[in-house]
């Protein structure tokens, strides 16, 4: 699992509540008896700030603003976008392939992607401190490769197209994690599949 | 045969390493053959096909044989025969072999694509698209992870 930029960042500042919600407890303004748990959190936090004092940590403003997303985020970031438009455009090509004899290639192919788009997002977690970075990547509206409406036109250039995400994960896989370059390195496969047999639609 | 101690020591030492390659080659020496018995069903195309097809795994079979020697390790050797995953008496039952032989050769190579040294990660990844390409050839139908699930 890979966690998208941020992640450290929002789990800092639960803890930085969960700090502030015993300190209310001590505040004198209700009258609460301290419960265990709170007594413990504090003597935890303490602990903690008296290790991190010791460490010569620079404090908890260091926290801001949240890391930048490391490569392998931001490769999965665009395997993800990558796919989106293909999906986005094999809708589009449906529409005006159909009745061909290819519509049935280009619903399985379609198929796949969508496929390949769910795993891609399901290595990705979003923590909330990131989402407005990832809604400018992420989440615009794909738009879909402009493509001819005759066949065989249309499967050469969706083919082309094939070719071009498989070699951009082949190169973006050189440098992922192990299991994430993997699951590219398999989606990559799929793809240079799908545009031999795109390329022998007539 | 050990090499001299040098630049290929200490890759030399990684057994995850040396048993991905190990792997692999096994898949492509059984493949090798396989297609020798996929070949003798089939006629005209097909048959070309199914050399040139032969011939690739054969081809990948000794870049392996290489990668591990290499590396100061013994590339363990062919089966003299394999036993076949299917009954094959007729060109349809050759080309469902060559698909599924196609498909296993792929899944022999995600734990090569695992290593850290870039040329063998490349060289794994271009034979898992290699064998999703031929196994669709031959089957007329992609997978959407090939060598994975499915």
């Amino acid at each position: 699992m890979l966690f998208a930029a941020g992640t450290r960042h929002a789990m800092a500042r639960g803890m930085l509540g969960a700090a502030r919600n015993v300190r209310n407890a001590y505040s004198g303004r209700r009258l609460v008896a301290p419960t265990r748990r709170a007594v413990l959190a504090v003597a935890a936090t303490a602990a903690a700030a008296g290790s991190a004092s010791l460490a010569g940590c620079k404090g908890l403003a260091a926290l801001n603003p949240p890391p930048a997303p490391g490569p392998a985020v931001l490769a999965l970031e665009h395997s993800i976008a990558a796919e989106e438009v293909l999906v986005a455009t094999y809708h589009a090509g449906l529409v005006a392939a159909a009745g061909h004899p290819a519509s049935g290639l280009l619903a399985a192919v379609l198929a796949d992607h969508r496929v390949h788009l769910a795993a891609l997002r399901s290595r990705l977690i979003v923590p909330s401190g990131s989402r407005a970075r990832l809604a400018r990547t992420l989440g615009r509206r794909p738009v879909p490769l402009s493509l001819s409406s005759v066949q065989p036109q249309m499967a050469t250039e969706l083919a082309a197209a094939e070719r071009a995400a498989a070699a951009r994960l082949t190169g973006q896989l050189l440098a992922a994690p192990p299991s994430l370059a993997q699951l590219l390195a398999s989606i990559g496969a799929s793809e240079a599949a799908h545009a031999m047999l795109l390329g022998r639609v007539k | 045969m050990r090499r001299q101690a040098g630049k290929s020591a200490n890759a030399g030492q990684d057994p995850a390493v040396i048993a991905a390659l190990q792997a692999a080659l096994a898949a492509e020496q059984a493949a090798s053959y396989g297609y020798g018995v996929v070949g003798s069903h089939l006629t005209g195309a097909k048959f070309a096909q199914a050399y040139a097809d032969g011939v690739a795994h054969e081809r990948a079979r000794d870049s392996l044989t290489v990668m591990i020697t290499d590396r100061s390790a013994q590339p363990r050797p062919a089966a003299v025969a394999y036993q076949l995953p299917i009954r094959v008496a007729s060109p349809a039952q050759a080309i469902a072999l060559a698909t599924l032989m196609e498909h296993q050769v792929a899944a022999a190579y995600p734990a090569l694509v695992a290593v850290f040294d870039p040329a063998l990660r490349a060289f794994a990844a271009r034979r898992m698209a290699s064998c999703a390409v031929t196994a669709a050839r031959w089957s007329g139908h992609s997978q959407a992870f090939p060598g994975l699930r499915g």
